[in-house]
């Protein structure tokens, strides 16, 4: 067996999205000598969850065909309570926001931050500003998070603080994508950890498991039925975060008082 | 006969003193200041001085006062940002001259100076003033120095007999601070007034202050201002569950408390219908407790005084002085809260016993109640907290002497009683997905609360019977809508708050210098009531005692519409002026004309934030503690500020644009 059919094999008995054979075949000739099995799957990993999705031939055909969502899901499923997914889906993050905060809240938390300022409790707090050392710029600061390739573990660590005040009790609301680019909400049903705005990035992969309830056209994100995949798309989320605070602003309507 | 010569920081503490030491038998002699006194007595000071004839005098806080030679009384010239290296003089101010020669004159006789300034950093200063009074009529002069937190006479002889040194690293500290307010406010005020009067209309007549510590007070209520000001309002969604059982109704809280997207709250609301039932997850029924205070602090202090006296912090430490001046209470400037274990705090509660208001409750302390009060996490090291010292008749005191004196009594008693103690039940559902709780608490035993009527508890009703594993319809659930309302304006409390935890002047001065923004006409206070939400005080009633741990992660904006400012009325007692009399913060548009301007320079620390005066005050605690030197912190402090100061000149068209928009409210 060569190694793009080595690799398919070893990526279909995993949670990672399965990537089409020319896409594995492109990745493994680009390298003379090849590097070993092992560290040309970690490649093909970390690649794919950093590619978009909805790009042509990037997933594998009968994955793609799978592992999808029921067609226009919001329309036919509005008037629908309740249903289930009959399969796993594999989607990626577009947006996510804690809806269990006000967004003036956040306007006002990201403008201090903007002008390094942070408070801990009543004390007004001096950030250190355009560092990378992990208590450096906060959301504000795509700084940390270098070129994509990187191990999506590592981006994970740079980027935990500033988690925009997310707490066990937070409840997220999320836009996600599949593979054939539609686009429906996603509610955090019950906590899952993983997910926090400053913490999750976009682009990101999470795998909704069969059984995965439909609500009026929302999935309900459990963490017994959610795998977050981690990845990230850079230019998405690098877009998402500089144009932050203008949608809170927007969307808290602060626009209107000039 | 060795002669001793005594010197207090003020002439009532002088006499009480000598009061003290003489047994009351002294000889007054007038100086040529009309207010102190030379009081002549024998005293046995203990080995080695033993029997002593002493003088004991006074001086009327600071001797000396520092200033810029004659050259640099000119406002126009030179610049500045000379005066960042102009020489500086220390100087004793006329009024100050007869006193300064009266120490001199006494000290020519004496071997040996104790000094009886109050125990702080302050006081310590002017111990080292008053050392090179009596240093220049008798430079061989010993000098020693007492250390008491109250002039309550055991503890006066005692302190007597343990002398110590004058501690040089907090006269240093001082004088550092002295130095710098000197030239830093000198420049800046210069820089402020000769450069915006030019703007003429109201500006061209005020005299436009700087103070290191004014700017980010003023800078607080500032932003607050626009806090408030720009604050959005928004909609939320939440889900409400009520149970009627046994005739109570009792409401269930969601767990998400609030949502701001209302399809999402109306997709887990129909969940929860369509489960049709409740499962009961958890009854708890266990005692709680709510805390007695800590012991008082100044702040503390000066917040309470605000909030239930209708006094500001300045007026509050007035009186408070005064009443430690006739000796009924300890030294009201201390950051401490915690008794020392040693104390004899019953014996002092055994004094409250004979009121008619408290006497009764002492009693009952007095006969087992006591208990040893909660030991804070501060301890100045100097003083303890406050507390009274010895029983003052209401007839002894007038009015603001006797409100401040019943809220330190009342504050102590309640130290010394135990927590009040109730019972709650928690009781936990799951409905579809959605967790809700409901508490119910029975207040068993009020405890110290029957002597502190700052705060109350009020139990909720009991709630009825509900089993782990059981399933009910509730009675019923439905989407509940609320908005969120701004924060409220500053009070005083919370200015004092603010400064407190950003390194703001000491305890002591924060009072001063929020007089000073207002006399400024930097800021007003208002009557509250007329706008803002008025919620924001109330973190400071949480019903819960152990609250306190969980302040920090308080939400902005976060308050329920503001319902809870209504709720704190009905507390009776002996602290009456609750009624709405609460004053807020506003700058004026000069006030905020000014932060803004300097905010909108941009620079690293700008003046109205609390950064560089916060460091100043580690500065001067690191001399305290012998981590850094006199000369070093002068040389840091100005190096910042002369650097903010170019950056001021070169950034002067921003400030004066600021102040055209907002005191000209032209441009923008």
């Amino acid at each position: 067996m060569d190694i793009p059919h080595q690799l398919h094999t070893s990526l279909s008995t995993t949670t990672t999205p399965l990537p089409s054979l020319p896409w594995l075949t492109s990745l493994t000739t680009s390298r003379h000598p090849p590097p070993p099995l092992a560290s040309l799957l970690a490649t093909a990993r970390t690649r794919l969850l950093c590619s978009d999705l909805t790009t042509p031939n990037l997933l594998d055909p009968q994955y793609a065909a799978t592992h999808t969502l029921p067609p226009h899901l919001q329309q036919t499923h509005a008037a629908t309570r309740e249903t289930k997914l009959a399969q796993d889906v594999v989607v990626q993050v577009l947006d996510i926001e804690d809806i269990s905060r006000s967004t003036w809240e956040q306007v006002e938390e990201l403008e201090a931050v903007a002008r390094g300022e942070g408070t801990r409790g009543r004390e007004v707090v001096r950030l250190p500003t355009s560092t990378n050392n992990g208590n450096g710029a906060g959301e504000d600061g795509e700084g940390g998070v270098g070129e994509g390739t990187q191990d999506p573990g590592q981006g994970q660590a740079q980027q935990q603080q500033s988690g925009g005040g997310s707490s066990k009790n937070s409840t997220h609301k999320l836009v996600v994508q599949d593979c054939k680019g539609q686009k429906v909400h996603a509610i955090e049903l019950k906590r899952v950890e993983r997910l926090a705005v400053g913490k999750t990035f976009i682009g990101e992969k999470i795998l909704l498991r069969a059984g995965t309830v439909v609500a009026r056209g929302a999935v309900l994100l459990d963490p017994a039925l959610c795998v977050v995949l981690g990845g990230k798309v850079e230019a998405w989320h690098r877009a998402w975060v500089d144009g932050r605070l203008a949608r809170l602003r927007e969307a808290a309507g602060a626009e209107r008082r000039g | 006969m060795t002669r001793i010569l005594c010197v207090a920081e003020k002439p009532s503490i002088s006499k009480a003193v000598a009061g003290h030491l003489s047994g009351g038998h002294y000889q007054t002699n007038n100086t040529r200041d009309a207010y102190i006194k030379n009081y002549t007595f024998d005293f046995d000071f203990g080995p080695p001085w033993g029997h002593c004839s002493v003088t004991m005098t006074a001086v009327k806080g600071h001797l000396t006062a520092v200033e810029f030679p004659g050259e640099y009384k000119q406002w126009e010239y030179p610049p500045p940002d000379r005066l960042f290296d102009a020489p500086v003089l220390t100087v004793i101010p006329n009024d100050n001259k007869s006193i300064a020669k009266n120490i001199e004159d006494q000290a020519r006789r004496a071997s040996a100076l104790v000094i009886w300034t109050d125990c702080d950093r302050e006081g310590e200063h002017i111990g080292s003033e008053i050392r090179a009074a009596a240093r220049k009529g008798n430079a061989q002069i010993q000098i020693k120095r007492a250390r008491f937190s109250n002039v309550e006479r055991a503890h006066i002889l005692s302190a007597a007999r343990r002398l110590i040194a004058l501690d040089d690293r907090q006269v240093d500290a001082v004088s550092a601070r002295i130095e710098l307010d000197l030239r830093i406010g000198y420049a800046f005020t210069r820089f402020l007034t000769l450069n915006l009067r030019p703007l003429g209309g109201p500006l061209s007549k005020l005299t436009l202050s700087y103070g290191s510590c004014q700017f980010p007070t003023l800078g607080f209520v500032v932003d607050r201002y626009f806090r408030v000001k720009n604050f959005v309002p928004e909609p939320f969604w939440g889900i409400k569950v009520m149970h009627e059982r046994d005739d109570i109704k009792v409401n269930f809280n969601w767990s998400r408390h609030r949502l701001f997207d209302r399809m999402s709250v109306v997709i887990l609301y129909e969940r929860c219908l369509s489960a049709r039932t409740a499962k009961v997850t958890k009854v708890q029924e266990k005692p709680t407790k709510k805390w007695k205070p800590l012991p008082l602090t100044t702040v503390e202090l000066q917040k309470m005084a605000t909030r239930f006296l209708r006094m500001t912090g300045q007026q509050a430490m007035t009186v408070a002085e005064k009443l430690y001046n006739k000796g009924f209470i300890s030294y009201p400037r201390t950051e401490t809260d915690r008794f020392d274990k040693g104390m004899n705090l019953r014996a002092l509660v055994q004094k409250q016993t004979q009121d008619a208001r408290w006497g009764p409750f002492a009693q009952n302390l007095v006969d087992g109640g006591f208990q040893q009060p909660r030991q804070g996490r501060h301890d100045d090291k100097a003083h303890p907290p406050i507390h009274p010292i010895t029983y003052a008749a209401p007839t002894a005191l007038d009015d603001s002497e006797r409100r401040v004196y019943e809220l330190v009594t009342r504050r102590f008693l309640a130290c010394c009683a135990e927590d009040a103690r109730g019972s709650a039940t928690d009781v936990e559902l799951l409905y579809g997905d959605e967790a809700f709780a409901a508490r119910g608490v029975v207040v068993l035993a009020r405890n110290y609360l029957d002597v502190y009527p700052y705060e109350n508890w009020t139990g909720t009703a009991e709630l009825p019977r509900f089993v782990v594993g059981e399933r009910f319809e509730p009675t019923e659930a439905m989407v509940t809508e609320g908005k969120t309302s701004p924060p409220g304006y500053l009070t005083e409390a919370d200015l004092i708050a603010l400064m407190d935890a950003n390194g703001i002047g000491t305890d002591a001065t924060m009072a001063e210098h929020i007089e000073k923004i207002q006399e400024r006409q930097y800021a007003r206070t208002v009557e509250r009531g007329g706008g803002g939400g008025g919620n924001q005080a109330a973190e400071e009633d949480e019903p819960e005692p152990p609250a306190a741990a969980a302040r920090g992660g308080r939400g902005r904006g976060r308050g329920r519409g503001g319902g809870r400012g209504g709720a704190r009325g009905g507390r009776g007692g002996p602290a009456p002026g609750r009624g709405g009399g609460v004053r807020e913060f506003i700058p004026t548009s000069l006030g905020v004309a000014l932060i803004e301007g300097f905010d909108r320079m941009h620079f690293e620390t700008s003046l109205g934030k609390p950064f560089l005066r916060k460091e100043m005050e580690l500065k001067m605690k690191a001399i305290c503690e012998g981590r850094t030197t006199k000369q070093v912190v002068l040389h840091e402090s100005l190096g910042e500020y002369r650097q903010v100061y170019e950056q001021s000149r070169a950034e002067l068209n921003i400030l004066k644009a600021a102040c055209r928009q907002y005191v000209f409210q032209n441009g923008g």
